[in-house]
């Protein structure tokens, strides 16, 4: 996109807004309005069995002392660094094991593109059964094996259930990150590879020295979006796990929204907040350390 | 040469754990709901091929699949629609026209698709209802357009930001209108583009749960995501035949969609990436 | 120009089918299960033909929180669906306080009904506020003791436990015996995973103690009766083993039910749809077993935990009358007789207790009027979802060792308070 410094013509001026009007107009009310309208009812008490008054920061004081409140944000927190890295790690292996070509034939491209096709809904009633106690592929597999002598109860324990959501999250973002990895590599001219192994640089040392740097971008953009798209999850853990067991497994989200169902909208639209808050701290954490021009370009 | 064989060994070996990888999963699926009993892996259960689980729940009037496999498409189809029509308006600006606020309206766009949708959903609810809108197609419709615009706004940008302007320069000398010059010049030249958006708006508001669960109370209105979530059977005792084909069943269109349309799905994820 | 114009129309048009219109119809929702689901249907079919009326019935995932979940984004919503639904029985106070319930007694008069034939006790607790009456049971539900009368008899007992003592002394002996060729055997079952069912749990055995939940209208946990029943829960787990470890791991009805029905325990704590279950054909220990009501500690009295399902109409129901007749006809004497016949499941009226046909199919009818009397109920709170974690995740705390019974119960004090602080007061 060239940025031509001219002088704005007023004709060009109206006719761009006018263009843009729909695109604008939807933004507006569908998304910032109701987040403005989540932040002022978060002030509120709004509670359905009682009046509603305006209470000031007092949701945000109670989120102070709520013991689940803190469990769910150690419990979101740990679950974006472990799956992301795991996506990370995978996806970059992958990439790097089918270089330079992305997938070419169409079957190959389908198959990787169903993890990330299918609602997470669907794929979390899978897993389910994968996991599950009596029918699950899990079971059977480890018992077969003699791994165990008795079957386990992967979603009754609050590690064997954060293993089962990191695993689903893992199958369903992997293959579309090394999608992503893959055309990033492609884009590194073989040359340079070429003129380093003559120079008689081991694969570590061309990994990291040519490969990482020149694929910065494509990786800061990948795990910008990911680790924001990991920070609000919601359906796989609904689906999967509601939640539990004893609420061992409650991502942010899921917390807010069981306040907004059991009648609490106020306390809801605190942690909704809190959400949103913590998102946008690591997208500027993300952008500072990378640099604003990286995510512009 | 040895590293020549090692790498196409790696590469070999790569490509079939990713097969495997992606599809084993799924492969179960279909497996169990083919089956009349969910563990004949053991060895004393018989795998009884059979179509029973699929004709059980497309018949079950109770269980409203095909209720909400219609809700889906059409909510789906008309906002993955309406929203590549929207971003390819903005992007035509924002491509060819000088105005302030240029680079700064995708980028916040860009920023609005990053925002938590459970920051969204609480007031977009108290909206929904003061609208009357709950329940209702339109209910739906409107929230998706607005969270698939970032995505074809994206895509479009980069289709568009190809092809040259000298095209729209000929056409505007000609006494053409600029809505003219996108609609007569413009989107057919971007047209694989805009496929590509559609696509992805469409499959990505169909996979959409959160909004669906809260803003919709049953089947007039209810997506098939949440319908498959709420699939259950007695006291924990799920029907797993039976839900597996509703899994099936679910994503059928998806998985169609993907198939024909691979590769311009990629190269639409891709151009994301990449130019981003 | 034109195709935008196309464009437009046929999204128009895709819109307008879709807001097609909704004819008003009596919407039901009810409970995901599919034996339940079924005694719906015929019900409800044999409705419509005999009033004119047409139903929606519309069946709601089995999980009882998904159901609430359902039901409130509905009711905040003033959706005119549901027009009725059940509800748990300790949702109703908030329910109730929320306003999103209609008064049933207006109905009453002109329609000639009468509550006299349901459990008062439980009617005159649950279903009232602000002097009128906004739900009735459907079913009730109670806590009972199962046993393994073969077994009993073989190791020469005479009869169940009745204190909590004779039961452990029972279960610790005939454990030993019988692992010796079922390794897997367990004295006692019960539920004890973190989850609403460990409250019931928790509240039969510190009410069987002379201590509870509630206290004069006030939550009040922090009492010794309370330190000595969560104590002997703890014990029964890690002291005297003759509950397994996965209890406060695994066990919920259904797992304890299972294990039970496969000949794997003495005594089980379980509701009284247990019963039908076992003593069907295919279950390990039909014709074997006797139910009976809880055991009690010396000071106390033996009690059982009051669940069940109720039914209400929605304020902003579209068609309150016809809601009624739906609502008195799921309440007569006719459909809770085939509640009882065909689901096995128990109605809220007591003059079904006394009918020879259900007599001949229940024979325990006698011990249920005899136990309904004795029912515990969980505090009557809107704010009761709070309350029940706190109290869910102390006990099970407890259970798995993590802490004392006295530090618990003082814990859950406190953060119960704490709530109290926020949900109660009325300003």
């Amino acid at each position: 996109m060239k940025v031509v410094k001219d002088r704005y013509r007023p004709n060009e001026i109206r006719d761009a807004y006018l263009f843009l009007l729909p695109m604008l107009l939807f933004a507006v009310i569908f998304i910032l309005l109701p987040v403005l309208g989540t932040l002022v009812t978060s002030l509120f008490r709004e509670v359905s069995f009682l009046p509603s008054r305006f209470s000031g920061l007092d949701n945000y004081l109670r989120l102070t002392t709520d013991r689940h409140f803190w469990q769910s944000i150690r419990f979101t927190l740990l679950f974006v660094g472990v799956s992301v890295a795991a996506e990370l790690f995978f996806g970059m292996v992958l990439a790097l094991v089918l270089n330079e070509s992305v997938p070419g034939r169409g079957f190959v491209r389908v198959a990787v593109l169903v993890p990330w096709a299918i609602p997470i809904a669907v794929s979390a009633r899978m897993w389910e059964l994968i996991f599950n106690f009596d029918y699950g592929v899990v079971n059977f597999i480890v018992l077969q094996l003699g791994l165990a002598d008795a079957p386990i109860n992967w979603l009754g324990s609050a590690t064997g259930a954060f293993g089962a959501i990191v695993i689903s999250d893992v199958w369903k973002t992997t293959p579309f990150m090394t999608i992503i990895l893959l055309a990033g590599l492609a884009a590194i001219p073989q040359d340079l590879y070429k003129q380093a192994m003559v120079d008689g640089t081991t694969f570590i040392q061309r990994f990291f020295y040519i490969t990482l740097p020149l694929l910065r971008p494509v990786l800061v953009v990948a795990l910008l979006f990911r680790t924001i798209d990991a920070v609000r999850i919601f359906d796989l853990i609904y689906v999967l796990t509601g939640g539990g067991p004893g609420g061992g497994t409650t991502s942010l989200s899921l917390y807010a929204f069981k306040y907004y169902t059991s009648g609490d909208f106020g306390y809801g639209s605190a942690i909704s907040l809190v959400v949103f808050l913590v998102a946008g701290l690591l997208a500027v954490f993300y952008i500072r350390i990378t640099g604003f021009r990286e995510v512009v370009k | 040469m040895r590293e020549e064989r090692i790498k196409n060994i790696l590469k070999s070996a790569g490509v079939a754990f990713l097969l495997l990888f992606c599809l084993l999963p799924f492969v179960w699926v279909m497996l169990v709901s083919l089956a009349k009993e969910p563990d004949f892996l053991l060895p004393q259960v018989a795998f009884d091929a059979t179509f029973d689980n699929y004709s059980d729940v497309l018949t079950s009037g109770s269980l409203h699949l095909l209720d909400y496999l219609r809700n889906s498409l059409v909510v789906s189809a008309v906002a993955a629609l309406a929203a590549t029509l929207f971003a390819s308006l903005a992007a035509y600006a924002i491509t060819r026209l000088k105005f302030p606020g240029r680079l700064l309206i995708p980028l916040v766009l860009m920023a609005f698709s990053m925002f938590p949708q459970i920051s969204i959903v609480g007031y977009l609810f108290k909206m929904m209802i003061g609208l009357g809108w709950i329940n209702t197609y339109t209910g739906l419709i409107f929230p998706y357009i607005t969270l698939g615009m970032p995505l074809a706004l994206w895509i479009m940008l980069s289709y568009f930001s190809e092809i040259s302007t000298e095209l729209d320069r000929a056409a505007l000398v000609d006494g053409a209108t600029r809505i003219q010059i996108l609609h007569k010049i413009i989107l057919p030249l971007a047209a694989p583009g805009a496929l590509s958006a559609t696509l992805l708006v469409f499959i990505y508001t169909f996979n959409e749960f959160l909004f669906a669960m809260m803003l919709t109370t049953d089947y007039r209105a209810r997506t098939i995501p949440v319908g498959i979530a709420f699939f259950e059977g007695l006291h924990g005792q799920i029907p797993w035949g039976h839900l597996m084909a509703v899994a099936v069943i679910s994503v059928v269109p998806v998985i169609l969609l993907a198939a024909v349309f691979q590769r311009k799905i990629i190269r639409g994820l891709l151009q994301g990436a990449i130019k981003g | 120009m034109t195709s935008i114009k196309l464009y437009i129309l046929v999204m128009l048009a895709v819109l307008l089918t879709g807001c097609a219109d909704h004819e008003r119809k009596l919407t039901f929702w009810i409970g995901g299960a599919p034996q339940e689901v079924d005694y719906w249907e015929s019900l409800v079919d044999e409705f419509e033909r005999t009033s004119g009326i047409t139903v929606d019935l519309i069946r709601q995932p089995s999980s009882t929180d998904q159901r609430k979940q359902g039901l409130v984004i509905s009711m905040a919503a003033e959706q005119p669906d549901p027009d009725v639904f059940l509800m748990d029985i300790v949702w109703l106070q908030q329910f109730f306080q929320s306003g999103w319930l209609q008064p049933l007694d207006p109905f009453w008069g002109r329609a000639g009904f009468s509550i006299a034939p349901f459990f008062r006790d439980v009617v005159d607790t649950v279903d009232r506020f602000a002097g009128h009456y906004y739900a009735l049971p459907v079913f009730i539900d109670i806590g009972l003791l199962y046993y393994r009368k073969d077994l009993l008899n073989k190791y020469g007992y005479s009869g169940p436990p009745l204190t909590w003592r004779e039961l452990l002394q029972q279960a610790s002996e005939i454990q030993a015996g019988e692992r010796s060729h079922n390794p897997g055997f367990n004295g006692f079952l019960w539920q004890g995973a973190q989850y609403e069912g460990l409250v019931c749990t928790f509240l039969e055995f510190s009410a069987s103690n002379g201590g509870g939940i509630m206290l004069d209208g006030q939550v009040r946990l922090n009492r010794g009766a309370n330190a000595v029943a969560l104590g002997f829960m703890q014990d029964l787990i890690r002291k005297y083993g003759i509950s397994p470890l996965n209890t406060y791991t695994d066990m919920r009805e259904e797992e304890v039910r299972r294990a039970f029905q496969r000949g794997d325990a003495l005594f089980e704590r379980n509701w009284l749809y247990a019963w039908r279950l076992h003593q069907k054909n295919g279950s390990a220990v039909k014709g074997k077993i006797g139910m009976t009501a809880l055991p009690q500690f010396e000071e106390g009295r033996s009690v059982a935990a009051l669940g069940g399902w109720h039914i209400g109409i929605s304020r902003h129901s579209d068609m309150p009358g016809r809601a009624w007749e739906l609502v008195r006809y799921i309440l007569s004497h006719s459909s809770q007789k085939k509640l009882v016949l065909n689901l096995g499941w128990y109605p809220g009226r007591s003059d079904i207790y006394t009918d020879p046909e259900v007599l001949k199919k229940m024979p325990y009818a006698g011990l249920l009027q005899e136990i309904f009397s004795r029912v515990v109920t969980r505090p009557n709170l809107p704010y009761y979802d709070q309350v029940s974690a706190v109290i869910q995740r102390a006990v099970n705390g407890c259970l798995a060792g993590k802490q004392p019974p006295d530090a618990a119960l003082r814990r859950m004090q406190s953060e119960i308070d704490h709530i109290e602080d926020i949900y109660a007061k009325k300003k």
